[in-house]
């Protein structure tokens, strides 16, 4: 039984709970659109649909905001390079110690209070009615829907690639797949993988449909309800995770630690696995066809005799009658150096199988640029971590300072978060929901660092399918103590987060076609009941085809994540800063400041195409994010650009920085 | 199309409405901002550069100093400044920041005036 089988089995025992967790999940959203919509009669249709009618409170507020911050990048992302890269990413994620007052305290009071001033319901109407110029407000149309259009999709890829973790060893999911997989023959660009299309179908449709039959508020209370599963999901991992970690204390008589203190002495001690190619090879000629599938365990023995041990990363197979593995495709491999790691592979028979009659031949070995040498030890436990393909490591200074940017500073200028700051109640409402949201992230970020260092003594060798490292983990960990049933919970904490993060975006892109566009530019005179019809459409439309982009998904899913997370700040940010604190502000500038950031933020991209072969690859100048230039330009052309056009009518500059007078009751 | 109707507002439009006094909404949010922003480059200014002082080109990895079970490096730069955060954040949010009216939108106008008739 190999490590792959291992976790099949685990999986398969959770299996049950995770179809379970995702059906009653669906249909507590579903419950929850339903309550929301009979919350949108009597009041004003799109105020109430697309802004809650500025009344959310303090839970609503705060798990709405943190929810909708944390995206699936959160609970797959992080906890795979918190696994690849050790105890840096505490640094890595530093900034959040102070995120939740920077994004909700910057600007949200006063923002909330200029949305009030001008009855502004989306980013794009504060932009407009700020400065009373139709041009801005379309100009901030455009560029979000091209930000986020493109952030949907990989969004929805991200859902669906999480749901068929969770699905995937469910047995009617496999026949479903099956029956789609010859339905799918015919038409080639729905592509081969039927069972990333079925959850594709399954996760967008539930979005699609709740999203647009309940509004803002159905948005917001199932963002509530997500926000929930993530917290206790990690509280869960954290004391069964230090568990684990203080039975395989227990079992070392080297070492008399337990506890994180076991983790820690133990990581610095590991040095990163040597990623491998080779092909694999039979002593005989195959009888049948072989398929050695991804994961699985090689142990051979080197010239001298000593004992080597690999891991697959993708799947292989031997055809009949031939020995070896097709020379052209080269099997991927990683190969564990750790005596430890090794040791808990080879000592743990019923939890992990080794395949001993294979051989590797055509060895090509490209050891990790930084951390796999050995002048370069503990780089688990120190900076700036190790990087197969980085010789200055994963976190040199200059990107942990982009970092201490990129969450804190250009989390506050995220379209996304400003509609919920112009949605609470009071200034109550926001104090509160500031101190929540510092709690609530304290009690995530900083437990997922401690629990995805001890994976990587629990779980050795999971480098090239590390994005899979949360479910397993949680499969692990659960079954590891007995209760296999609460898998369900923990692996629906990422899915939330996916799915908090996608409804939010497809309402802000229909909210800037259905408003921004429509009712203000072309139809201002609509009535509500045409409205109502045309949002819904909208919303179905938008979404669909954001599915169906995501049926042949790009294939740099985070980078077009972190593309236009960081690219909305630059463009965004400065400007909101400019109109809210600075009464000489005016369209000019911040317009001018707009399109700067943009320019500043994309031409790093576009120079990677020179520089490092792809746009996804930016540019760094000096070793800096592109967000950090992106900032610097805007700020800097906002500021000049206000100071050399004409200052703003003076009616403006009374409307929204002067204290009104008292209204005399006659 | 209307893109241009709102381009050209008329320069004194309700000008009477106002008094020569700043918002006291807005004055206390530019405070705060600033006070946010500090706070912000403080943490900065101590997190990262103690990691990296205490955290890189660590001379001895295998004995690396551990507290609390993690590297020392982590706690002093990012664990406890983590909970100075959340202390400040208590300060900040419940002794500081003014409870200031937001005011009232027009579509919520209109709902009073709703409920008036």
């Amino acid at each position: 039984m190999t490590m792959q089988s291992t976790e099949l089995i685990l999986l398969a025992a959770g299996s049950n709970a995770a179809l379970i967790t995702f059906l009653l999940y669906t249909l507590a959203v579903f419950g929850i659109a339903a309550f929301s919509n009979q919350m949108l009669k009597g009041k004003s249709f799109l105020s109430e649909y697309f802004l809650g009618s500025r009344g959310l409170g303090v839970w609503a507020f705060a798990l709405t905001f943190a929810a909708t911050s944390a995206s699936g990048g959160s609970f797959t992302g992080f906890p795979s390079k918190i696994y690849s890269h050790g105890w840096v990413l505490a640094l890595w994620i530093g900034a959040y110690v102070v995120v939740p007052i920077c994004t909700m305290g910057l600007l949200g009071k006063r923002i909330n209070q200029v949305a009030r001033i001008s009855g502004s319901i989306t980013v794009p109407d504060v932009l407009r009615d700020r400065f009373e110029s139709a041009r801005f407000g379309l100009m901030a149309v455009v560029l979000i829907v091209f930000f986020m259009v493109f952030n949907l999709v990989a969004q929805f890829k991200a859902g669906a690639m999480i749901l068929k973790t969770l699905l995937s060893d469910v047995e009617i999911f496999h026949r479903a797949a099956e029956f789609f997989h010859t339905v799918m023959e015919p038409w080639s660009f729905l592509g081969t993988d039927s069972e990333y299309l079925i959850c594709l179908l399954a996760f967008g449709i539930a979005v699609i449909i709740y999203t647009t039959y309940g509004g803002f508020h159905a948005v917001v209370w199932t963002d509530v309800m997500q926000g929930i599963v993530m917290v206790v999901g990690v509280l869960i991992m954290l004391p069964l995770a230090i568990m684990m970690i203080n039975d395989l204390a227990a079992k070392d008589a080297s070492s008399d630690a337990s506890g994180m203190s076991y983790v820690t002495q133990e990581m610095s001690k590991l040095v990163p696995p040597v990623p491998t190619e080779a092909q694999l090879q039979v002593n005989s000629p195959a009888a049948t066809d072989r398929l050695i599938a991804t994961g699985t365990w090689i142990s051979t023995e080197s010239a001298e005799g000593t004992l080597r041990l690999f891991r697959t990363g993708n799947d292989a197979e031997i055809v009949a009658g031939q020995q070896v593995t097709a020379v052209d495709a080269p099997i991927k491999l990683i190969e564990l150096v750790n005596a430890s790691d090794i040791k808990q592979v080879l000592e743990n028979p019923s939890s992990y199988t080794v395949v001993r009659d294979l051989q590797l031949v055509g060895l090509k070995q490209t050891p990790y640029k930084y951390g796999g040498s050995p002048e370069h030890k503990g780089t688990y436990v120190t900076g700036p971590g190790p990087s197969p393909d980085s010789d200055i490591g994963f976190l040199p200074l200059s990107l942990a300072f982009s970092f201490f940017f990129m969450w804190a500073i250009s989390g506050a200028g995220q379209p996304s978060s400003h509609v919920r700051l112009m949605a609470f109640k009071n200034t109550d409402t926001l104090k509160k929901a500031i101190f929540t949201v510092a709690i609530y992230y304290t009690l995530i970020y900083f437990p997922l660092v401690m629990i995805f260092c001890c994976s990587r003594l629990l779980m050795p060798g999971m480098e090239m399918e590390s994005d899979r490292i949360m479910p397993a983990m949680a499969v692990f960990l659960t079954e590891g103590v007995g209760m296999g049933w609460l898998a369900g919970l923990l692996v629906a904490a990422p899915f939330a987060a996916v799915m908090s993060t996608v409804d939010s975006f497809l309402l802000m892109i229909s909210s800037a076609v259905v408003r921004d566009i429509y009712q203000r530019n072309i139809n201002p005179y609509a009535s509500e009941a045409k409205i109502k019809k045309m949002t819904y459409t909208v919303t179905i439309i938008v979404g669909t085809a954001a599915m169906l982009g995501a049926v042949n998904p790009p294939q740099f899913l985070q980078d077009i994540i972190v593309y236009t997370g960081s690219g909305l700040a630059a463009c965004f940010l400065a400007p909101t800063v400019f109109m809210l604190y600075w009464p000489r502000s005016n369209k000019e500038g911040c317009m001018t400041g707009m399109l700067c950031g943009f320019a500043a933020h994309f031409s790093m991209y576009f120079l990677g195409v020179f520089t490092n072969g792809s746009f996804f690859k930016p540019h760094r100048f000096i070793d800096m994010d592109p967000i950090i230039v992106g900032l610097f330009v805007s700020f800097l052309a906002t500021y000049i650009g206000c100071l050399i056009s004409p200052a703003p009518p003076l009616r403006l500059v009374k409307k929204y920085f002067y204290k009104r007078k008292e209204l005399q009751r006659t | 199309m209307h893109i241009d109707s709102m381009d050209s507002p008329s320069e004194n439009d309700g000008m009477e409405l106002y008094t020569d006094q700043l918002d006291p909404t807005f004055v206390n949010s530019r405070r705060e901002a600033v006070i946010i922003f500090c706070a912000w480059l403080v943490a900065l200014c101590w997190c990262v550069p103690f990691c990296y002082l205490n955290g890189y080109d660590v001379a001895d990895p295998e004995n690396i100093s551990i507290t609390l079970g993690m590297p020392s490096w982590v706690v002093w730069g990012i664990a406890m400044p983590w909970i100075a955060a959340d202390v400040f954040t208590v300060w900040f949010c419940f002794f500081y920041m003014k409870n200031d009216d937001l005011g009232v939108s027009p579509e919520e106008l209109a709902a009073i005036a709703a409920e008036g008739n």
